[in-house]
């Protein structure tokens, strides 16, 4: 339905998104997942038509749409990563206005104004200003006022960033539901992997601007598959474990926290006579030995060799 | 749309108290601080238009005159119309009326005359307390009779000279003597289609009239002067409050959001245009109707009144989308603050808002009317003293290019497409 084909953009000297494919069909949930300054606010500007490519194309069901924006301006909501909102006007107000500016008027302007404030939750404050809001009300309006002209694509840019997670919650709840209720198509930008993970049905991963991954999340997970994220704890290490631990060739990514050390391994190897031994020879009692299950920060950690967040 | 724009900043406004007092609140302080304490020292209340004015008379007139029936006696004309000519040309006094006129009640707040001998000509040249002289040429009440009743000769010309520094008061007498001048050939028509002495009469009847209405008969008092200079100050401040709001909304990705809903930016660009210009429009008249009420500030024609204010609120919307679209095109506010916080100040005190800049130098005055504010106030001032609105088409037409070239600017400085992100 909507695709990116081989977009770059650069800002003078520096490329925000470099040749990026990426694709959207109708009634998915699509994450996009990427750590600060991966791209992802570029990306989603250039795909709604707001930031023209430097290169390549983007097109909304076959036909492009950097020169005839109008048709995909129709369909899409996007809500951005800052809050674009009147701080001055009340929560009515600002609904009012933006659904005017989508040419809604009259009667179903109401009508659509008071249905969204109560799927945003915010009937009771319609009165209220903006600015007496908190981070969490201001975010659910925001994606509110992205929702007015009925759009068959949400585009979300980071909608959780700084917020309680009350709100959060309900704002991924809301986004589950819109999707499942009303085959709402979502492209959902984040830098929590945990979010992404419990909506989204494809993941595209970026990093630098590039994309490094992209699939269904088991696909994704499965670049995983031959190693194990495997979980040590004990009340207390002692230098002589810890360092022939980082010795041995096989364990790779090794992480040292106070009671619990985590690294990767590959499958074959049989780690947990390999653990018993150690300790024994450094007289370390272990409480436990965990493999944990695959995470999108463990890919993420296994491509880039960082972490998602710092 | 552009009225849902419209009406959406004037929500925006309308809930910033601090903003909408700044731009009415404070005008309106201003007048009332300025026009009383300087008022006070500007003479009573009233701008002191108050000059000297010496008149040079070369030749006595009763000789030219009784020179001029002579000639009519020696002459081959009819014994009656001998007669009647000299009875009538014993009546026409011309330089004693123009110095009646310039002497007379109405103008005596505005003018001292004083009769000089020619020989002091010089000295009084010299002397800057004069603001301007009127000297009449050897024989010109001769050479006017003659070209009045003989149809001989060119009608005479006196000289005027006005000192450098008043401006003003040159003009008002170069307004007098074109007016005296034109009278008198009204009346060389007259005399070459028979005279009738009354009607000589009310030939300078006329002409009082018309010296009277020249010379604003009603000076401009000190509040209304300054109703004048804060609302065309502080009507510009209208474009920086304008525009301020607007790159916010560029800044909190707003514009973004109407971009996505397929508003055209020229759809925003106009409203930007219309509301600056409706906000001063207003702004103005909140201010006027408030002096009007408080101060006694009244406009002789209402008409011209709403035409100057039209046009320059005009300018104001100009000037409006002029530093929206700067602000948009560099990404920072730096040129709006400029703008309220030092271009503001410089165009209102060249235009005369805090006091009359211009009286004292044809320089100042002109740098004064090249400001939009300068241009709307030298023609209010002009119709609050009872002239007409087409003696300052030059005014309105120079607002008029002005809020023309601002526009055009600022279209082709506001960023056309995929500047946002
Ligand atoms: N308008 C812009 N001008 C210049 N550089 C920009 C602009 N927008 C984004 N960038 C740069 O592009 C890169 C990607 O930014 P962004 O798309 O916002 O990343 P993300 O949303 O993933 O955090 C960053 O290095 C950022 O500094
Ligand atoms: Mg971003």
């Amino acid at each position: 339905m909507l695709e990116l084909i081989d977009v770059s953009k650069k800002f003078k000297q520096n490329a925000a998104v470099k040749s990026m494919n990426m694709f959207i069909e109708k009634g998915e949930i699509v994450g996009l997942l990427g750590p600060n300054g991966a791209g992802k606010s570029t990306a989603i500007s250039i795909l709604s038509s707001l930031v023209e490519p430097t290169s390549g194309d983007v097109k909304y069901q076959q036909k492009s749409i950097i020169k005839n924006p109008v048709a995909l301006r129709k369909i899409i909501g996007i809500v951005p990563q800052e809050i674009a909102l009147y701080e001055d006007l009340t929560a009515e107000e600002n609904m009012k206005f933006f659904g005017r500016i989508y040419r809604l008027k009259g009667e179903k302007l109401n009508m659509k104004v008071q249905e969204v404030l109560e799927q945003i939750g915010l009937s009771d404050r319609r009165k209220d200003m903006v600015k007496t809001f908190s981070g969490g009300m201001k975010r659910r309006l925001n994606i509110g006022v992205a929702m007015l002209h009925d759009p068959e694509i949400l585009v979300m840019d980071e909608p959780t960033v700084g917020i309680d997670p009350q709100s959060r919650h309900y704002i991924l709840q809301t986004v589950k539901r819109l999707n499942q209720e009303r085959q709402m198509t979502v492209l959902y930008t984040s830098h929590y992997m945990e979010e992404v993970e419990f909506l989204c049905d494809r993941i595209y991963i970026m990093d630098k601007g590039s994309l490094i991954a992209s699939g269904t999340k088991d696909e994704i997970k499965r670049i995983l598959a031959s190693e194990n994220t495997i979980s040590v704890k004990a009340d207390y290490w002692n230098d002589a474990f810890i360092e022939k631990l980082k010795a041995n060739p096989v364990i790779h990514q090794m992480n040292v926290e106070e009671k619990e050390i985590t690294f990767v391994v590959s499958r074959e190897v049989n780690i947990f006579t390999k653990l018993a031994k150690l300790a024994e020879e450094t007289n370390v009692s272990l409480n436990a030995v965990d493999v944990k299950n695959v995470t999108l920060e463990d890919v993420f950690l296994h491509l880039t060799g960082r972490a998602l967040r710092d | 749309m552009i009225l849902q724009m419209i009406k959406k900043q004037a929500l925006l406004l309308l809930r910033n108290p601090m903003e909408l007092l700044l731009l009415l609140g404070l005008p309106i302080l201003l007048i009332a601080i300025l026009g009383t304490a300087l008022g006070n020292i500007m003479d009573g209340g009233e701008i002191d238009l108050q000059f000297k004015l010496a008149v040079i008379e070369n030749e006595a007139e009763s000789e030219q005159v009784a020179q001029f029936i002579a000639k009519l006696e020696s002459g081959n004309l009819p014994e009656e119309v001998i007669e009647e000519l000299s009875s009538t040309a014993a009546t026409v006094q011309p330089v004693a009326t123009l110095t009646d006129v310039l002497q007379s009640e109405e103008l005596e707040e505005l003018i001292i005359l004083e009769k000089v001998s020619p020989n002091e000509l010089t000295e009084v040249t010299e002397d800057d307390s004069y603001a301007a002289i009127i000297e009449f040429p050897e024989g010109f009440t001769y050479e006017l009779l003659s070209q009045l009743f003989l149809d001989e000769g060119r009608p005479p010309e006196m000289t005027v000279y006005h000192n450098e520094g008043a401006e003003i008061a040159g003009n008002i007498v170069e307004q007098i003597v074109t007016a005296y001048q034109e009278e008198y050939t009204v009346g060389s028509f007259l005399g070459r289609n028979g005279i009738d002495p009354e009607q000589l009469k009310l030939l300078s009847t006329d002409f009082k009239q018309e010296v009277s209405s020249i010379n604003q008969h009603n000076p401009v008092n000190s509040k209304a002067y300054y109703t004048i200079g804060m609302v065309v100050m502080n009507a510009l401040f209208m474009a920086p409050t304008i525009a301020s709001i607007a790159f916010r909304e560029k800044q909190d990705n707003i514009f973004d959001r109407m971009i996505l809903a397929d508003i055209s930016r020229w759809v925003y660009f106009i409203s930007v245009l219309l509301t600056g210009m409706l906000f001063a429009f207003i702004q103005s008249l909140v201010v006027f109707t408030f002096a009007y009420i408080v101060f006694d500030v009244t406009w002789p024609d209402l008409a011209a009144f709403f035409i100057i204010t039209f046009f320059f609120a005009l300018a104001v919307g100009g000037l409006t989308t002029l530093l929206t679209a700067i602000s948009y095109r560099i990404h920072s506010e730096r040129i709006i603050s400029f703008f309220s916080g030092v271009i503001v100040t410089i165009f209102a005190f060249l235009g005369g808002s805090f006091f009359p800049i211009g009286e004292n130098s044809a320089f100042i005055q002109r740098l004064g009317d090249l400001t939009p504010n300068g241009a709307a106030m030298s023609a209010y001032l002009s119709i609050i003293r009872g002239e007409a609105i087409m003696d300052n088409t030059d005014h309105l037409i120079f607002i008029c290019c002005f809020a023309l070239a601002a526009i055009i600017i600022g279209v082709l400085t506001f960023p056309k497409r995929g500047a946002a992100a």
